[in-house]
């Protein structure tokens, strides 16, 4: 865990830190230098078609991506744990009711309604993100509403109940706290998972908008250059692959360290 | 080759830890030989390690029929296994395949060390061998099918499908009713001396064991503390230990203690009905409680014993309105309480519970302080006073420093007492102990009971005793109320009782308590 969590953080101090310290902006056009290679007229990675820096680029996507995952994470994580939590803890028909409006919105072929959102309204980041949250909250409503119904069978609940705590304090007071370390560890396992579909969407050219860049743009134009120039599809793609996989390593590492805990 | 079973200062060691130091004993053909004591003495670590069945490494030396077991490597102990031991657990319902029936399970077991594929006739066979009615259905039965009981006697039939010479039997009915364990306890020893097989009995309950098994070895933390003729040590222990576990574990036979006296009758209650729909999308409903009735004085303490699914805890749960009532009433010196969601805080504090799983009713994310101080919050807030943890920690004999504590440093004695603690922060006048003291070891548990005598004769507190162990009903309380599919079918005091006892019932609880 410790290790992926350093390189993680590297990565995001160097995305939020390092752009303001480059010499070029990610939309500044350099014309002097149009296409040059690494280490030219003071471009580290060199510069694209249109003679943007290549590395304030990177650093730029990088920072969209991470921002746009964790906000849709935390968006996740809020309509997730409540709708779950309240399906739980209420049980009966209206946690029949809650699940079924779940497995109702998980049987939607999701590209087909970010598409179908995207030509209605428009490309923005905004409705990437809406439409990113609102796949990403399901499973999470899952996990948690397992959890609660495991809890509410404690007699610790029973407990509180007999101590005559109000069923809306033992929620908040009891039932959340305890859910609380699986729901962290599952918004870990969340993170990674929207960075690739935020990643997928920008490379099909759904996802935000020039010239504001994603390391899924990134890819994308990369690959338009393999041949000539591997580095521009290397540099983003293997970002990409290590926020990635230290992310899930980190939040699986954390989701079994609370298994051995609770144990 | 030298028959039977010899240990010499066996050791076992699971990483740096020492878990079991120099015990020796043997077993001859035929002989019964237990391994008893408080859990963490390392009674199934001496049991398993030889044969390769636990996490354990052994050390010093086990031979069997002349074969030392320990350093041998996997493979033979596999064969030494599957050729000559038998082995029964305590969990029935986990120890058997879900998807295999009952008489694949038992093909499994007598084909392990090369032996034939058993037909029919014999697998019908092994399964009367251990009482099991309608032996033909059974074979084609899956698990879930079966009840805890039958479970145990399907895994004996296949402990012992490829006829060894020797049964392990690690707390082989722990996980059992009380009415079933003398039955389970009786079937392995008369096929031990049917076959002339030897056994090795693991068990934390000594009156259990104490009239089957030829040989006691008492273990304390991993080292033997009494070992001798098992009569001889549960009547006349000569060890402190082995005097200590034996007083604290009840028995039928021994004197009636005088009980604290009774006052005026505090709680009634009236023809309770409990009823369950079934679970899933079946239609239908279950009654857990049916026309029950009951009182409880001041100062009393009344115990409802039964078997499992009798309805004991259910009816416990809703006079203390904890649980579903449909219908009658609680009374509360004549006055009607309401079912559990109309109570108020008046009515909460009367009655308190304590639970059995001292780990599970305490939340893990708090600290004892807020634990014992919840009901305070809720119930009594005029009486709020941080000092008032430790008072109460005080009074149920543990340091005034474990406020600060989380539940996870308590041990499970320690758990209860804070759970009793959080109970009594309320003042109440009755206790609802669900069967506070059964997943203790004899020692803790007893300490507990001594603490419930202290606390009643101290605050003048009446008891609602759910167990299922009649010797301990005996010895608490002043009344017992028999209960059985839902239905109080005896109550009486407790010199009544087992002068005369009414129901069939009442007769099977005590022949099995015997």
């Amino acid at each position: 865990m410790r290790p992926a969590l350093v390189i993680v953080a590297l990565i995001v101090l160097a995305a939020l830190l390092v752009p303001p310290l480059l010499p070029f902006d990610h939309v500044a056009i350099d014309w002097d230098s149009v296409r040059v290679g690494m280490f030219t007229d003071g471009h580290l990675l060199g510069t694209d078609d249109l003679g943007r820096d290549r590395l304030a680029r990177l650093l730029v996507g990088t920072r969209v991506t991470l921002s746009v995952a964790l906000a849709a994470a935390l968006v996740a994580l809020v309509i997730g744990v409540a709708w779950g939590a309240i399906a739980g803890w209420v049980g009966g028909r209206t946690d029949e009711l809650m699940m079924r409006i779940v497995d109702g919105l998980y049987a939607l072929p999701f590209m087909f309604v970010v598409i179908l959102l995207m030509v209605v309204f428009g490309r923005s980041i905004l409705l990437v993100f809406l439409g990113i949250g609102f796949v990403e909250w399901l499973t999470m409503a899952r996990v948690v509403r397992g959890q609660v119904i495991a809890l509410k069978q404690r007699p610790f609940i029973l407990a509180a109940e007999a101590a005559g705590s109000p069923a809306r304090a033992t929620l908040l007071r009891h039932i959340l706290p305890n859910v609380a370390g699986v729901a962290v560890a599952y918004l870990m396992l969340t993170v990674p998972h929207v960075v690739m579909i935020e990643s997928f969407l920008s490379f099909l050219g759904l996802g935000v908008q020039e010239p504001l860049t994603s390391l899924g743009i990134l890819v994308n134009e990369g690959a338009e250059e393999m041949d000539m120039n591997p580095a521009a599809l290397l540099l983003p793609g293997g970002v990409l692959v290590l926020v990635i996989a230290c992310l899930t390593i980190a939040g699986e590492r954390f989701r079994d360290r609370l298994a051995d805990a609770a144990r | 080759m030298s028959e039977g079973y010899v240990v010499r200062n066996l050791g076992v060691r699971v990483g740096d830890r020492t878990i079991v130091e120099d015990i020796s004993f043997s077993l001859a053909p035929g002989q019964i030989v237990a391994l008893a004591g408080a859990s963490g003495a390392g009674k199934s670590m001496s049991a398993m390690t030889p044969f390769g069945l636990s996490a354990g490494v052994a050390s010093g030396s086990a031979m069997l029929d002349g074969i030392e077991l320990v350093g041998m490597p996997e493979r033979d102990l596999s064969r030494i296994r599957a050729e000559k031991v038998g082995f029964v657990f305590q969990q029935p319902l986990t120890a058997l395949t879900p998807h295999r029936t009952v008489g694949q399970h038992l093909q499994e077991a007598a084909m392990q060390a090369g032996g034939v594929k058993p037909d029919k006739a014999a697998m019908v066979a092994m399964l009367e061998s251990v009482g099991l009615s309608r032996p033909e259905e059974r074979l084609a039965q899956y698990p879930h099918l079966l009840s805890g009981g039958e479970r145990q006697r399907v895994l004996i039939a296949a402990a012992l499908a490829h006829g060894p010479r020797y049964l392990v039997a690690d707390e082989p009915v722990s996980a059992l009713d009380a009415a079933l364990r003398g039955e389970i306890m009786a079937l392995l020893v008369r096929l031990c001396r049917e076959r002339g097989m030897a056994m090795l009995l693991v068990s934390h309950d000594l009156a259990g064991i104490e009239h089957h098994a030829d040989r006691l070895l008492l273990l304390e933390a991993g080292k033997v503390a009494e070992a001798g003729p098992a009569r001889q040590i549960a009547t006349v222990p000569t060890t402190d230990y082995g005097r200590r576990l034996m007083a604290a574990t009840p028995r039928l036979s021994e004197p009636l203690h005088q009980l604290p006296d009774t006052g005026e009758t505090l709680l009634e209650a009236e023809a309770i009905h409990v009823h369950f729909p079934k679970p899933g999308w079946r239609r239908g409903r279950i009654d857990a409680v049916v026309d029950a009735s009951l009182s409880v004085a001041e100062g009393e303490t009344l115990a409802l014993v039964g078997g499992s699914g009798s309805g004991k805890s259910t009816l416990g749960r809703a006079i203390a309105g904890l649980g579903p009532t449909a219908a009658g009433a609680v009374r509360w010196q004549g006055t009607v309480i309401p079912p559990r969601n109309r109570r108020n805080a008046e009515h909460r504090r009367l009655i308190q519970p304590v639970f059995q799983d001292p780990l599970a009713s305490l939340d893990p994310r708090w600290s004892v302080a807020d634990i014992i101080l919840e009901p305070v919050k809720w119930l009594v807030p005029h009486e709020y006073r941080a000092e008032r943890a430790a008072d109460l920690l005080e009074e149920v004999g543990l340091p005034r420093d474990f406020a600060g504590r989380k539940p996870a440093s308590l041990s499970g004695g320690q758990a209860q007492r804070v759970a009793i603690a959080r109970a009594l922060a309320a003042n109440p006048a009755m206790l609802l102990l669900d069967e506070a003291t059964s997943a203790l070891d004899p020692l803790v548990a007893d300490g507990v009971v001594a603490l419930f005598d202290r606390l009643q004769r101290a605050r003048g507190l009446s008891l609602l005793f759910i167990t299922h162990d009649l010797a301990l009903a005996r010895r608490t309380a002043h009344r017992i109320a028999v209960m059985e599919a839902g239905r109080i079918v005896e109550c009486a005091s407790r010199e009544e009782l087992f002068a005369n006892p009414q129901a069939e019932a009442t007769r099977r609880l005590i022949a099995a308590s015997g």
